[in-house]
C-alpha cells in the first residue's frame, strides 16, 4: 500500500465521521420515531386482535379479511363502502380541482409580473389556517338554516329544514377547498413557461379553442398536472379531519375507519391494515409522479 | 385564445375563487362578533364571545401549551435539521440515496398514519418501560419529527446558492473548525436559520391530526381544543378563537409580504 492510498484513506475515514456526526443525531431521531414506529404500526396490521384492541400473536391475516369485511357476524359491506368511498372522494376532488386551477393559474400567469406573487400568496394564505378552523368555516356556511342551504332546499336540491351539512357534498366541497393551492402552484409553474406561440399557431390554423387548449395548453402543463395531481389525490385518499367535521356517520372515509380502530372500536390490527393500505397507496403515487415526470422531461426535482 | 374576451372571463372566474377561498374564513370572523347563539342569522355586534374566551382558562392554558409546543419543538428541530443540511452540503458528492429517502419520509407521509404510527409505539414504549406517557413530551418528539425536514431543506439550498470557494477561504485563513462555524458559516445562514424557525413554529401550531394522536389528556393545544369544541356543538366561542388564530395567520402574510418586498 503505498503512501498516495494511506493519506487517501484516511481523509475518506475522516470525511465520512464528519457526515455522521453532522446528520447522525437528525437521522436517528427520524428513524426512531417514525421509521420504527411505523414498522410497528406494519406488524401490527398482520397480528390477531386481542381483548381491548391490543395486538397479539399468533401472526395472521384477519386484519385484511375484517377490512375486506368478513367479520364476527359474517361478511358486511360497511369497509368496502368506506374503502370505494375514499377513492370516489379523492378523484371527484382532484377533478373539480383540476377544472378551478386551470383557469386560475392561467389568469395568473397572465398578470403583471409584480402582480402575480400577491395573487399566489392570495392563492396560498387561506391554506395557513389550520384545517379543523377551515373545515369549522364551512360547518358555518353549510348548516341548516344558512342562506346557502335555503337556497339549495328553494332549488329542490335538498329536502327542506336540511343543511349541506353533513353530507358527502360538503365533504367533496371541503376537500376541493383544502387542496385547491396544491394544484394551483405546480400547474401556475407550468404556465409560466409556456410557449405561447404554439397556441398561436392553432389559432392560425382554425382549431376551435377547446381544440387549441388539448393540442396546444395541456401537454405543456402536463407535467404541472401531474404533480398537481398526486399532491392533491394521494393525501385526500388518507384525510381524517374533513370527513370527520363535514360528512355524518356515513360519509365516513378510510382515515375514519382507521383512527376509529384505534379508538372506540379498538381493534389496532383492523386500523393498522388500513394505515398500510394508506402507505401503499402513498407510495404507489409518488413512484408514479417520479416514472412521469422522467418521461415527460422534468427531473426527479418535481417530486415536491 | 389570448384576446380580451377570453381574459376578461378568466378575471371573472378568479374573483369567484377568491370569495370561495375566503367565504369560510369571513363567515368565522364576522360571527364571532354577532350577538346572538346561531351562525344562520345576525343579531347585533357584541363582543361576549370574546369576553368569555378571556375568562375560559381551558382555552388560556391551550394557548400556552400551543406556543411552548411550537418553541420547544422549532429550537430542536433547527438545531437537527440544520446539522443534516450542512452534513448533506458538504457531503453532496457522494451517494445520500437513503438520507434523503429518511428525510422526504415525514414529509410524504399521511398525517393519519404518521400520528397513528407514533401513538401506537408511544404507548407499547409506556406500557414496557414507564416512559413517555402522552403529553407534551410526546408531542415535542413527534412535532420535531416532522419539522426536521423542512429546516434541513431550506438550510441545504442556503448553503446550495453560497459561493463554495468561500468554504476554501476560510480555511486558507487558518481559521479552526469552531472559529469556522461561528463566523462564517451561522452567520451566512442565519437568514436561512431564522426562516427555518418560523416555518417550523407555523407548522407546529397549524397541526392538528399527529396532535390529536400523541396529546395526553392534560396537553391539548388549541386545535384540538377548537376540535372537542366543534364535536360538542357549535359554539359562536369557537368562532372567536378562530378568528384570533385567522388574524394571526394574516399578520404573519402581511409581514412576510412587507419583509419580500424590501428585499427585493
Amino acid at each position: 500500500m503505498n503512501q498516495v492510498d494511506v493519506v487517501w484513506r484516511r481523509r475518506r475515514r475522516r470525511e465520512t465521521r464528519h457526515l455522521l456526526m453532522s446528520v447522525l443525531p437528525g437521522a436517528l431521531w427520524i428513524f426512531i420515531f417514525l421509521v420504527l414506529p411505523s414498522a410497528y404500526l406494519m406488524s401490527v396490521a398482520f397480528m390477531t386482535n386481542g381483548g381491548f384492541g391490543q395486538p397479539q400473536l399468533p401472526l395472521t391475516l384477519d386484519a385484511f379479511r375484517n377490512l375486506a369485511g368478513f367479520g364476527f357476524l359474517g361478511w358486511s359491506p360497511g369497509n368496502l363502502y368506506t374503502l370505494w368511498r375514499s377513492v370516489f372522494q379523492s378523484v371527484i376532488s382532484l377533478g373539480l380541482v383540476v377544472l378551478v386551477a386551470y383557469p386560475v393559474a392561467w389568469y395568473i400567469s397572465m398578470c403583471r409580473p409584480r402582480l402575480r406573487a400577491i395573487m399566489l400568496l392570495a392563492v396560498v394564505v387561506p391554506s395557513w389556517t389550520n384545517q379543523v378552523i377551515r373545515a369549522f368555516g364551512w360547518m358555518n356556511l353549510l348548516s341548516p338554516g344558512t342562506t346557502l342551504s335555503d337556497l339549495a332546499a328553494r332549488l329542490g336540491l335538498i329536502a327542506p329544514n336540511m343543511g349541506l351539512f353533513p353530507s358527502d357534498f360538503a365533504v367533496t366541497l371541503g376537500l376541493v377547498y383544502n387542496f385547491l393551492p396544491f394544484m394551483v402552484l405546480p400547474l401556475y409553474a407550468a404556465f409560466e413557461k409556456l410557449d405561447h406561440a404554439q397556441i398561436e399557431a392553432a389559432r392560425d390554423l382554425y382549431a376551435s379553442p377547446l381544440r387549441t387548449f388539448f393540442v396546444a395548453v395541456l401537454p405543456q402543463t402536463l407535467p404541472g398536472l401531474l404533480a398537481g395531481s398526486v399532491l392533491v389525490a394521494i393525501p385526500a385518499f388518507g384525510m381524517y379531519v374533513i370527513p370527520e367535521l363535514l360528512g355524518g356517520g356515513r360519509s365516513q372515509m378510510l382515515g375514519n375507519l382507521v383512527a376509529s380502530q384505534f379508538g372506540d372500536a379498538a381493534n389496532w390490527p383492523l386500523g393498522a391494515a388500513g394505515a398500510l393500505l394508506m402507505l401503499l397507496a402513498t407510495f404507489v403515487g409518488l413512484l408514479v409522479l417520479r416514472r412521469m415526470g422522467r418521461r415527460l422531461g422534468g427531473g426527479s426535482e418535481m417530486v415536491i | 385564445m389570448h384576446n380580451t374576451s377570453f381574459k376578461k372571463g378568466l378575471a371573472i372566474f378568479w374573483w369567484l375563487t377568491l370569495v370561495f377561498l375566503y367565504a369560510p374564513l369571513l363567515v368565522v370572523m364576522v360571527f364571532s362578533f354577532n350577538a346572538i347563539n346561531t351562525s344562520a342569522r345576525w343579531g347585533g355586534f357584541s363582543l361576549r364571545w370574546y369576553e368569555r374566551l378571556f375568562n375560559n382558562d381551558v382555552v388560556i392554558g391551550a394557548i400556552g401549551h400551543t406556543l411552548l409546543l411550537a418553541v420547544i419543538s422549532s429550537i430542536i428541530a433547527v438545531i437537527l435539521g440544520a446539522m443534516i443540511g450542512y452534513g448533506l452540503y458538504k457531503h453532496r458528492a457522494r451517494k445520500l440515496g437513503l438520507l434523503i429517502i429518511l428525510i422526504y419520509l415525514p414529509i410524504v407521509m399521511p398525517d393519519i398514519v404518521f400520528g397513528i404510527a407514533d401513538m401506537a409505539f408511544f404507548v407499547q414504549i409506556n406500557r414496557l418501560t414507564g416512559l413517555l406517557s402522552p403529553g407534551l413530551s410526546t408531542m415535542v418528539i413527534a412535532h420535531v419529527t416532522f419539522q426536521i425536514p423542512f429546516v434541513a431543506l431550506i438550510v441545504y439550498s442556503r448553503f446550495v446558492g453560497l459561493d463554495a470557494t468561500l468554504f476554501d477561504a476560510a480555511k486558507d485563513l487558518y481559521a479552526s473548525p469552531w472559529q469556522r462555524v461561528a463566523h462564517f458559516i451561522l452567520p451566512t445562514i442565519k437568514p436561512a436559520l431564522l426562516s427555518a424557525f418560523f416555518l417550523s413554529f407555523t407548522l407546529s401550531v397549524d397541526d392538528f391530526v399527529i396532535s390529536f394522536f400523541t396529546a395526553g389528556p392534560e396537553s391539548a393545544t388549541l386545535p384540538i381544543y377548537i376540535w372537542g369544541a366543534i364535536r360538542r356543538g357549535i359554539s359562536p366561542e369557537i368562532n372567536a378563537i378562530a378568528t384570533l388564530m385567522i388574524a394571526s395567520v394574516a399578520l404573519v402574510a402581511v409581514l412576510s409580504l412587507l419583509f419580500n418586498r424590501r428585499r427585493a
